[in-house]
Formats: structure tokens, sequence, C-alpha cells
């Protein structure tokens, strides 16, 4: 197997195919802590793509209540599991080289093993086939938090308090990660699966698939997903023709992807980002999304160690165990947790720009403002500002513009009700 | 390399070259399959048909895929036991082997159906067995157990998930069955929207006639092109499978066959409940089909005409040669052993 360059896991890597790039690549930052687990993101990727015969259980966009709940069932599990044994197997002790930081490692080097370099010697990738009744229950164990240890019907007395509630859970929101090297591309014998060259999107080619399943069995995020009625396998497609500036709307330039514009909870912040030659984010400060994942660094990549450099970055939730945190997210989970919770002047202003336009935005300004609340957070002082933040569209045009502090009208006393 | 190590490397060149020699003529390489004449109408659809009993049944054996990854070394055929018969107009062939369990289904993810495949060269020469070669294309006819019981009846949705409730599909036909509910436009049943064969909702036949010209490079025929009839049941944990086809064709990517000449054939089988899927499979080598002369329609079957030597068969002075090279790196390997050791 060749070898190629993964960023996130700062180092080269075994993978079927020489390394190649694209111009640009589909990403996006989803800011767990913001998620109301409305489903709403769920609804609109399925009354788009997937509400069609043999569709059924398919659901390219999912939100799942973490610890307990995954779609398919145990699927973060099961490829844990098996990445643990083969770990053993070997004889290698998994860890991050936090030592060896640095700009092409930004979260230092994990020496395990990835899904490619564990594979069975028989097989591409390291994966599994999830069973037909796996993926009954998209939203099973919704809202179900974790025990509070101390107290009677594991109920806590005093509430939750960060840093670490006691009792916990979270919404994981999860599309297909386009991912840089994607396990569903490389297990395909067919070489059906392809990534676009102008923006990384990952297709299942449905003239050529054959509904082998190696892609389902491979993708360790399970979103490639087998439609028996058609006999081949699907998955999200990245909603590309928004993508590509088809729809009216955007007077063509191009427009985040339906998920990514419906979200009420105002998480998800989707764009295009320049890839350079050799694989890197092409520096761009004034990216919103290069910023708030090189540059802020508090989005980051869900299960990095499986080696596919997935392209949805999260921002962990605040109040979560920091060790599940940090197998989900990598070693990065403390920086981002710190930074997002008391965040610079210029974080705070591009965390507005969330879900705030469906015109993808390609460069933010900040203009400054005034200081308007100083507190204390985790024992420091933090400032707010009124900054105000404009986002550009691709074609270098205004496309939304925000203050900080959101505008706020008193109603007069005796008109309490008025409307 | 000393001298105790030198007498061993002998000896297990030597084992190679022995195992070489034993198992090329027992592998499917060198066997014939003869295509019995007879007259009339081939029992295409009849595989207790008397007419199979006038041929002589060759069994093929067939080895894990190795080749290319996902490597099976799991496949569960280890033969297929081929007969033949032809009328000098439609080639029959008769396909029977082992397999426990009917896995005639593929709606659900965690289902694979049984299938078996016949494959022949479209060029002159033998180009590689496993799916052929660049410059070497292949005419695959592959049978599935799922598209031989949707002839029957189509599985549905209701069978795979018998608990299944939907309110109703947008732009499906008003249909009693929504489950069974036509679309008027194939958009959203996105493969067969873009042409592909496997997502069609009927099959004429239960054989995809495909071209393969190297791993990965599986081509469904067009729909039109699709000419290859087939025939399968199970019974008591056998296949028996009845592939047929005029013998010419028109089709590029078909084989054209005439009863003087003798082909390549080769095998490929699938067990789905054990997973097997594309690569996953158990193959044979390419061996030979003939082409038996017309017979009289009541005479017993003919004494099977000697075999024409296989194409890939090593000639005799080839195999001389072979062995005569193999004494002498025992008679090397013996030396070596005997002389005194000097260190
Ligand atoms: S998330 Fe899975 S399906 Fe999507 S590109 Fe990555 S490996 Fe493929
Ligand atoms: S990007 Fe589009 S296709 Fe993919 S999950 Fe979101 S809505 Fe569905
Ligand atoms: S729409 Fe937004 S807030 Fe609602 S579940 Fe999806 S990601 Fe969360």
């Amino acid at each position: 197997m060749p070898d190629v360059y993964n960023w996130q896991i700062g180092r080269t890597m075994a993978y079927p195919y020489p390394e190649a790039h694209p111009r640009r690549q589909f990403a996006a930052v989803f800011n767990i802590n913001r998620c109301i687990g409305c489903q709403t993101c769920t609804g609109a990727c399925k009354a788009t793509w997937t509400f069609s015969r043999g569709q059924e259980t398919m659901w390219w966009n999912n939100v799942e209540t973490k610890p307990y709940g995954s779609y398919p069932q145990h699927w973060d599990v099961k490829a844990l599991q098996l990445l643990d044994e083969a770990h053993q197997a070997a004889g290698v002790q998994p860890r991050w080289d936090r030592g060896q930081t640095g700009e092409r490692a930004p979260y230092g080097v994990y020496n395990g093993l990835t899904l490619t370099e564990a594979a069975d010697p028989n097989e591409v990738v390291l994966g599994y086939l999830p069973t037909d009744a796996e993926w009954r229950y998209p939203n099973f164990y919704e809202d179900t938090s974790t025990a509070y240890p101390g107290g009677p019907f594991g109920l806590s007395p005093d509430g939750a308090a960060l840093p670490e509630h006691q009792a916990w859970f979270f919404y994981l929101m999860r599309v297909c990660n386009h991912c840089t090297y994607p396990a569903c591309l490389a297990a395909c014998p067919r070489k059906a699966i392809y990534k676009r060259e102008e923006d990384g999107i990952v297709l299942i080619d449905q003239e050529r698939c054959r509904g082998y399943r190696k892609c389902v069995e491979a993708c360790p995020y399970k979103k490639t997903m087998y439609r028996g009625v058609t006999q081949v396998s699907e998955k999200c497609v990245a909603c590309y023709p928004r993508v590509e500036g088809a729809d009216p709307l955007t007077d063509g330039v191009p427009m985040e992807a339906r998920c990514m514009a419906v979200c009420p909870g105002k998480i998800r912040l989707n764009g295009l980002v320049e890839i350079a030659e050799d694989g890197s984010w092409v520096e761009a400060p004034q990216h919103p999304l290069y910023y708030l994942v090189h540059i802020a660094q508090v989005a980051l990549p869900l299960y990095p160690q499986f080696g596919t450099e997935p392209n949805i970055y999260y921002i962990p939730p605040r109040w979560a165990p920091r060790p599940y945190l940090r197998q989900m997210f990598g070693p990065g989970v403390d920086q981002a947790v710190e930074r997002y919770t008391a965040p610079s002047r210029e974080l705070l202003a591009v965390l507005q720009l969330f879900r705030t336009t469906q015109k993808m935005i390609f460069r933010f300004e900040i203009e400054e403002g005034p200081l308007v609340r100083e507190v204390a957070v985790n024992g420091k002082t933090w400032q707010m500002y009124n900054d105000t933040v404009i986002g550009f569209d691709a074609k270098g045009r205004e496309a939304v513009r925000l203050s900080v502090v959101e505008p706020l009208h008193e109603r007069p006393p005796e008109r309490p009700n008025s409307i | 390399m000393n001298r105790h190590t030198l007498p061993i490397v002998f000896l297990v060149v030597l084992a190679a070259l022995a195992v070489g020699l034993r198992t090329a003529p027992l592998s499917s390489q060198g066997l014939t399959i003869t295509a019995a004449a007879v007259e009339g109408a081939l029992p295409v659809n009849a595989v207790d048909d008397p007419l199979w009993q006038r041929t002589t049944a060759v069994d093929v054996p067939l080895s894990a895929q190795m080749i290319a990854k996902p490597f099976w070394p799991t496949a569960k055929v280890k033969s297929i036991r081929v007969r033949g018969l032809h009328n000098g107009q439609d080639l029959a062939l008769l396909l029977e082997w082992n397999d426990d369990t009917r896995n005639d289904a593929s709606l659900r993810v965690d289902e694979f159906r049984d299938s078996v495949a016949v494959q022949f060269p479209l060029v002159a020469a033998q180009p590689f067995v496993c799916m052929g070669q660049q410059g070497g294309n292949v005419n695959i006819w592959h049978w599935k157990a799922d598209w031989q019981a949707a002839l029957v009846a189509r599985r549905t949705l209701q069978a795979a998930h018998p608990n299944i409730y939907v309110d109703y599909y947008p732009f499906a036909e008003a249909d009693d069955n929504l489950y069974a509910a036509a679309y008027a436009d194939t958009t959203y049943l996105t493969a067969e929207a873009a042409g592909n064969l496997l997502a069609m909702p009927v099959h004429a036949s239960p054989v995809e006639d495909l071209v393969a010209g190297g791993f990965g490079t599986l081509t469904s025929q067009p729909a039109a092109a699709q000419n290859v009839q087939g025939y399968g049941v199970w019974q008591n944990g056998v296949w028996r499978v009845i592939f047929s086809r005029g013998l010419r064709s028109n089709e590029s990517d078909d084989i054209v066959l005439t009863p003087d000449q003798v082909y390549a054939v080769a095998f490929a089988a699938w067990d789905g409940a054990n997973g097997e899927r594309n690569g996953a499979k158990a193959t044979s080598q390419w061996v030979s089909l003939q082409f038996g002369a017309a017979a009289a329609p009541t005479a017993p079957a003919a004494p099977e005409a000697p075999s024409a030597p296989a194409p890939m068969g090593l000639p005799l002075w080839a195999w001389i040669i072979l062995g005569v090279l193999g004494l002498l790196i025992l008679l090397g390997g013996l030396f070596a052993l005997l002389l005194p050791d000097r260190t």
C-alpha cells in the first residue's frame, strides 16, 4: 500500500491509493454545545433525499444521544472494539505523542494503527457489516443520560455544574464525513466510489455499484447504506447541487447543504476550504472554517485514529467527562473546551456566523465594537465586546452581518402582552 | 548458506516441484467438458431431463479467490459438476454444486445471494482467469438465486421486514399495495434511473450477461443485449443450474461458439450464507469445452472422444524436461547431504 499523509494523525499512513487531493473540500463545523436534539436536520435530509422505497431505514443525517445512542446500533463501540483487538493482536499500545505537535501535526502523532493498517491481511479495511436489525432505531436511547452516581434514583440533589456534569449526555449529529481518505472508497473492489476533484464530495456511482456492501462494511462511521430495492448502496451526497450553486436562490454561489441550512439550534457552519497539493488546508485566517479548525482549534475530527481524515469537525461539549471526549475527538479536546468556554474576541465573533445565511461563507471580517461585559470564567476575567462580524459569499459579496450582542427591544410595562 | 542448510533448500525446491508436478494434472487445468450433441430442443428448464444423463459429468475443482483483495480463504464451494449439451444451435450447461442453505434474497443489508458464473475468453489466447485482463476481455454469465426466485415472486419488503410500516412514498403511483407501487419517474430509484441493470424491477432471465477486462471492470451488458437464459433449483443441499444461449451472437462482448472448436471456460461460485459476493468466491482454472459430434437421436451416449489436447496443458517434452530437472535437483540434494562437513 502506498503511504499518504494524514495531518489529523500527524503522520503518513497506509492507504490503497496514492495521495491525491481535491482543489476544494466540503467541510463543516458542528457545535455540539448548542444542539437541541430537534432532528430538523435529520428530517430535512430525509425529505430531500431518502423518502422513497428501499430507503426506509436510511438516515444520511442522524442525531444520536451519547453515550448510549448510536445508529446503526453500537457502530462506535464495535469499530473501537475491532481496533482494540487488532492492537492487542499486534502488541501495539495506541498512543498520541503530544511532544511532536506542529503545523502539520496539530494534535500530535498517533502511534496506533489506523483502520487500513489494522486490516486483516485478506481485507483492505478493518470493519464489520451491521446487521439488518441494527439499523432499526435511529434514535434509541434518546435523551438518556448516565446515572448520577451519588443519589437515589440516579438523581442529583445539587443539580449540575461545570466543568464536568456527573450525570450527562450530549447529542452527536452525524453525516458522511466526506473523508480525505475514505474507507468506503478504499474498500470498494469496483472503484464505484469516487471523491470529486472540485469539492472533495464522496459519491457512490449508482451505475457501477453492484451492491457488494464492502463500503458498508468498511466505513467506520457507517455512512454508506444498502438499498435492497435497487440492489446498490447509497450515501449522503453532501447536497451537491446546492454546493455547486445550482439552486436559483443563491444566485450561482455555493449554498450550505440541507441539513446544515435548516438547523434551528444554529450549530452548523458548512463551507468549502481550499486544499493545497500536499493535502493541507491553504492558509486562510479569514475563512471561518479554517479559523475554527486550524487557528482557534476548537473544532476537532471525530475518531481521528480511524485514519480516514474526516471533514466534519466538532466543538466538543463542555460538560462531558474529558476521558470520554478524548477517546472520541483525540487529544485536542482539553484545549478546545477551554478555548470555547472562554472564547477569544475573534472566536466569539466567528461563532455568530453559524446558520445565519444559506450561502456558504468564504471569508469573514470583524468590525470592532465596545466592551459590554466583564465576568469571571474559570477563575479568570473574561471580557465580551460587541463586535460585528460580516460574512462574504464565494463572489466576495456581503452575505450576512451580525453583532455579538443581539438587538434587544424592551416593551413598555403597560403593554406586556402586545403583539 | 552453510552446508547444512543447502540440502534442506534443495529438498524444499524438490518438494515444491513435486507438488507442482502432481497437482497440475489434478487441478482443473487439463479438464475437458464435452457438450454432447443431441437433436431437437435442449432441456433448458429441466434439470432432471434424461438427456442430461447422456453427458459425461466433469467435476471441476474450485479454490478460494486469493489474487485480489478481499481474499477469501474460507470460500465454501469446493467443486462444480458440469455437464453440457448442444444441438448445433444452442448450448446448455448444467452446473451442480453442494450448498447446505438456499440463499435467494438480497433485500436486507445482511443477506447475500447464492450465485454461480461461467466465463469465456473473448480473445484467442487465455486471458487471466480471474476476470480477464486489459486487452483480454472475458464474457461472464452470472446466475443469481434471487433473480431466479423473483421470476416466480419478487421478494417483498414486507417479507424482508415483517413489521414494516410506511405511510406513503411520495411520487409513487397509487396502488393497493404501497410496497409494490410503481414509480413513473425513476429518479427516486436512483440506480434504476442511472441505468444500473441490477436495479431494474424485472429481469427476463435469472442470468446476467457481462463483460470484464480485469479486476473491478465487470460491466453488465446493456439490457437489450442480455441473451443468456437460465434456470436453477435447490434441493436437498444441492443447487442445479442450467445456462443456455445460442451458439452464435452478433454482440462483440459475447462469446461466439462453433462446434468444431475447443474453448476455454472457467467457473466461480458464491455461497450467500457465507457472506460471499464479488471477489469473495471460489473459482476454477480454465478448463476446456468441446462439442461432441452430432449423434443419432436414439443412440446411447457416444463414447467420449479422446479429449483434445487442452490448450493450456504442457506438451509432453516440457513434462520430460521438468522431470529430468527434478531428478537432478534430487541428486544434487542427496549429494550435498552426503558430503562430509568441512567446517
Ligand atoms: S464517512 Fe464513511 S461513507 Fe463518508 S467518506 Fe468517510 S468512509 Fe466514506
Ligand atoms: S449533506 Fe445533504 S445529503 Fe448529506 S446528510 Fe446533509 S442533507 Fe443529507
Ligand atoms: S437541526 Fe441542529 S439543533 Fe436540531 S438536532 Fe440537528 S444539529 Fe441539532
